[in-house]
């Protein structure tokens, strides 16, 4: 019982993402409880966020290497005049990291202290509206950064658990 | 920037914000009282602004309360600018037994405040607070229902309800003063009655007071319109329309004033008629807002679209320079230069101006050391007095606040383990009474606030083996004075209290450092032994916006704020010298510590020049000189933190934006010095 967004390159705003997840009918859905998603890919695989976490998404911009930070953040980015850290999602999740290209994303996840943090990814894909039955539990996850899988298409997506993704303090 | 997590719980914060500003009321309360005071037992006439300035006093008091949900005081306030407005509009006598209990009550707040934080000192205070606020009550209500004087004047009872509270007032003041009241008529042309009413009014007040101005009814041609003024004067009728050369006015007696014969006219002391407001209801409304309170978050919103205006500034000067430039645009390139020139005085008024508005005196913390100063003298049995100097100097609120702790842990050690008993420091040849002085003062873009006491002094020994012990340093190191002093400040010295009984100090030191430290300040001290201890503390004016110069090292640029840097030279790489694998610098005689950035932050950018540029930081005393590959001007920053997981990077105090989106980071010199000073030998 899952439903996806037409899938497209070219949507350039969130606005447009979320306003066209909004506006799918919601008569035909069942009383389940319905999540949005944000689908990401990561070294060919598709990832997720839930909707909520997510403050915004913009392109690849300079970014300013920080010392002493550990190597999983890129650095820092101004973002209209907010300095936030970068997190490169491959190198967090052990994937290999890769040079930024065209369709490299920052997603600008809200953090649970009023602050945000980016998250590196190699593309954005679509939001996804899923209904509780078609998420299950993921086993033998090494970093825990994936608890659980969303099945649509035929296709496992790995719900990235942010809260630990995002605990880098030393 | 952070402070220490463990130490900010918002509750306690909150709490902290409503006892400063309830004390700061409290404070003024105190003096207006006292002023009060004075003025009632010299029998002369109490000043209204006092009143009113009191009445606001609880009215905000009572309001803040409010907002913190502290009912107690909230209720007391309550009382007690009922009391204040009895008195303000006349309904309380000056002379009742209830203006005893405004003293009473201000007492009652100062507990109260005391125990703010503490829910069961808080409710012990339940009866007592009851029981005065009933007392207040009933002596309000005795006061307001002796005697109506009014009833005996000879007057229109009509003109009598026309009057605001506060004319009333003003009218049973001048009864009671024994003053001669009278109605003062006259006729105006429609067309010019504003300015015939001034005239008039004028004249009166020279030799008396106008309680109200009113328009009489009456038979009047159609182009004219009568009035009618209320006066109380000193002088009786005959002497008022004598004294008052003004043909068209009437003047009728209302009420016989007492024996006048030795009360010469005093024009000056009389009170003019206030700016009546068409109800006492609005006047009351109106005088509160006084001052505005604002969110220190607001003004830093301000504060950094100030900030962001300043360095788009810049961006507008570049593109004039490069009108100019070009031949064909050189004429509109001049006029932008004309217009960015303007732009730049005018961005600088505001951005002083924001500054302005953050900046408090230190007095505010200073009030706050002499009652905790007090009460220790008390706890401890010291006889210690407290000395305080330059109350006055300003520093931005967020500092200020942050200062209050450090402040207050430098002095509570000062009494604690400085300050010696009476008969030790008598046996010393010392003056009993041991002394504490702070002194804050302007040194740059810094203050300066040293806290000086007359004890005993550091035992070096003590804190040496008491460092030993701890395994912080071996019994053979070699310490300078200074590096021995300096050991106050290590962490495993503050954790135990023990230690304090022998060294003398050291007692959260550590945490001091740590949080001056967290504002770009620096802590140092300086003891002499049998003589006493001074600890300075050096702090930046404001964190908002300053001045940045940016160095270049490889292809990353870092800001520096401008008012850590004491100079900076371009050095040849021959001068350096080495000793145990640390860096040298002959600073016209002296040894510089010298430090690469790019070693100091791991950029593994390799000197491939001969020229470096040594950048000479330092906060307080301390100086080293950080090498560079080049300077890449001065610019006007707003230091923003990093948001994001990895907290606290140490080494940098945030980031600020150059150009587009581009983010430089900003060097934490504190924590720069700090580390290579103590850093034994280089990596």
């Amino acid at each position: 019982m899952s439903e996806v967004t037409t899938p497209s390159e070219e949507v350039r705003g969130w606005d447009a993402l979320a306003r066209a997840a909004a506006n799918r009918g919601d008569s035909s859905e069942s009383l389940d409880e319905i999540r949005q998603l944000l689908s990401f890919e990561l070294a060919g695989a598709p990832y997720a966020v839930p909707v909520e976490r997510v403050r915004e998404i913009v392109r690849m911009r300079p970014v300013t290497p920080v010392p002493r930070m550990p190597e999983e953040v890129r650095g820092v980015i101004s973002l209209r005049g907010e300095m936030i850290e970068l997190i490169d999602l491959r190198r967090r999740l052990s994937l290999g990291s890769i040079e930024p290209d065209r369709r490299t994303r920052i997603i600008v996840i809200k953090a649970d202290d009023d602050e945000v943090v980016g998250l590196l990814v190699d593309a954005v894909r679509e939001v996804l509206r899923v209904s509780d039955e078609a998420i299950q539990p993921a086993t033998g996850s090494d970093t825990g950064a994936v608890s659980e899988l969303c099945k649509f298409r035929d296709e496992f997506v790995s719900m990235i658990e942010l809260d630990r993704v995002l605990s880098l303090d030393v | 920037m952070a402070t220490r997590d463990s130490r900010s719980r918002s509750g306690r914060k909150a709490d902290q914000e409503f006892v400063s500003e309830a004390e700061e009321i409290l404070e003024r309360m105190r003096e207006d009282y006292a002023d009060l005071d004075d003025q009632r037992a010299a029998g002369g006439d109490v000043d209204p602004d006092l009143i009113n300035r009191m009445f606001r006093s609880a009215h905000s008091l009572k309001a803040l309360a409010g907002m913190f949900g502290l009912e107690s005081i909230q209720d007391l306030a309550h009382h007690l600018e009922d009391i204040l407005d009895g008195l303000r509009l006349g309904r309380v006598p000056m002379d009742s037994p209830c203006v005893g209990l405004i003293d009473e009550a201000i007492h009652t707040f100062a507990n109260l405040l005391e125990s703010v934080g503490n829910e069961e000192a808080l409710a012990a205070f339940n009866e007592p607070v009851e029981d005065l606020a009933s007392r207040i009550a009933a002596s309000a209500k005795a006061a307001a229902e002796s005697g109506d004087e009014l009833q005996s004047l000879d007057i229109d009872e009509a003109l009598l309800r026309a009057l605001t509270e506060y004319e009333e007032h003003r009218l049973r003041e001048n009864i009671r003063r024994g003053r001669h009241i009278m109605l003062v008529g006259s006729t105006f042309e429609i067309m010019s009655f504003d300015e015939g009413l001034s005239e008039l009014s004028d004249a009166i007040r020279a030799i008396g007071e106008v309680l109200s101005t009113l328009p009489a009814p009456g038979e009047t041609p159609e182009s004219q319109i009568r009035f009618s003024l209320l006066v109380a004067s000193d002088l009786d009728l005959m002497e008022l329309t004598a004294a008052l050369d003004f043909p068209d006015a009437d003047v009728q007696s209302v009420r016989e004033g007492a024996a006048t014969a030795d009360v010469a006219p005093a024009p000056s002391k009389v009170e003019p008629a206030p700016q009546t407001p068409a109800s006492s209801e609005q006047e009351s409304l109106r005088s509160i807002s006084e001052t505005v309170r604002v969110d220190i978050r607001k003004l830093d919103e301000l504060m950094n679209l100030v900030g962001e205006l300043v360095i788009q500034r810049a961006s507008i000067g570049e593109i004039a320079a490069r009108l100019i430039s070009q031949h064909e645009s050189a004429q509109v390139g001049v006029e932008l230069s004309k217009i960015h020139k303007s732009l730049d005085r005018k961005l600088k008024g505001i951005q002083s101006a924001v500054l302005e508005v953050r900046m408090v005196p230190m007095r505010q913390v200073f009030d706050k050391v002499s009652r905790v100063v007090r009460a220790l003298r008390r706890d401890l049995q010291k006889d210690v007095r407290l000395e305080v100097s330059g109350a006055d100097t300003e520093l931005d609120k967020l500092i200020v606040e942050e200062l209050v702790d450090p402040l207050m842990h430098i002095v509570r050690n000062a009494i604690d383990h400085g300050i010696e008993a009476v008969d030790e420091r008598v046996a010393a040849g010392k003056d009993a009474q041991g002394c504490i002085e702070i002194n804050a003062f302007q040194r740059g873009n810094h203050v300066v606030i040293a806290v000086r006491d007359d004890g005993k002094g550091i035992d070096r020994s003590a804190l040496f083996a008491k460092a030993e012990s701890l395994g912080l340093v071996s019994a053979d190191t070699e310490l300078s004075d200074r590096e021995i002093l300096n050991l106050v400040f290590s962490p495993g010295l503050s954790t135990q209290s023990e230690v304090s009984e022998t060294s003398g100090r050291g007692v959260g030191m550590d945490v001091v450092r740590e949080n001056v430290m967290a504002l770009g300040g620096a802590v140092e001290v300086e003891s002499i032994s049998g003589r006493g201890t001074t600890i300075s503390m050096t702090l930046p004016i404001t964190l908002a916006i300053i001045q940045s110069l940016i160095v270049v090292v490889g292809e990353h640029r870092f800001a520096i704020p401008i008012n850590s840097v004491h100079e900076t030279l371009l050095i040849d790489t021959s001068e350096i010298q080495r000793s145990e694998g640390r860096e040298i610098l002959n600073l016209r005689g002296d040894a510089l510590l010298l430090r690469s950035l790019s070693d100091e932050f791991e950029l593994g950018v390799l000197r491939d020049s001969e020229k470096q540029f040594a950048v000479i930081v330092g906060v307080g005393e301390q100086r080293i000189g950080l090498l560079v590959d080049r300077l890449d001007g001065q610019q006007d920053t707003v230091i923003k933190p990093i948001q994001g997981p990895v907290k606290n990077v140490r080494g940098f105090a945030g980031a600020t934006e150059l150009g587009d989106q581009d983010a430089v980071l900003v060097v934490d010199i504190s924590s720069l010095v700090d580390d290579t000073l103590s850093r034994k030998e280089s990596a």
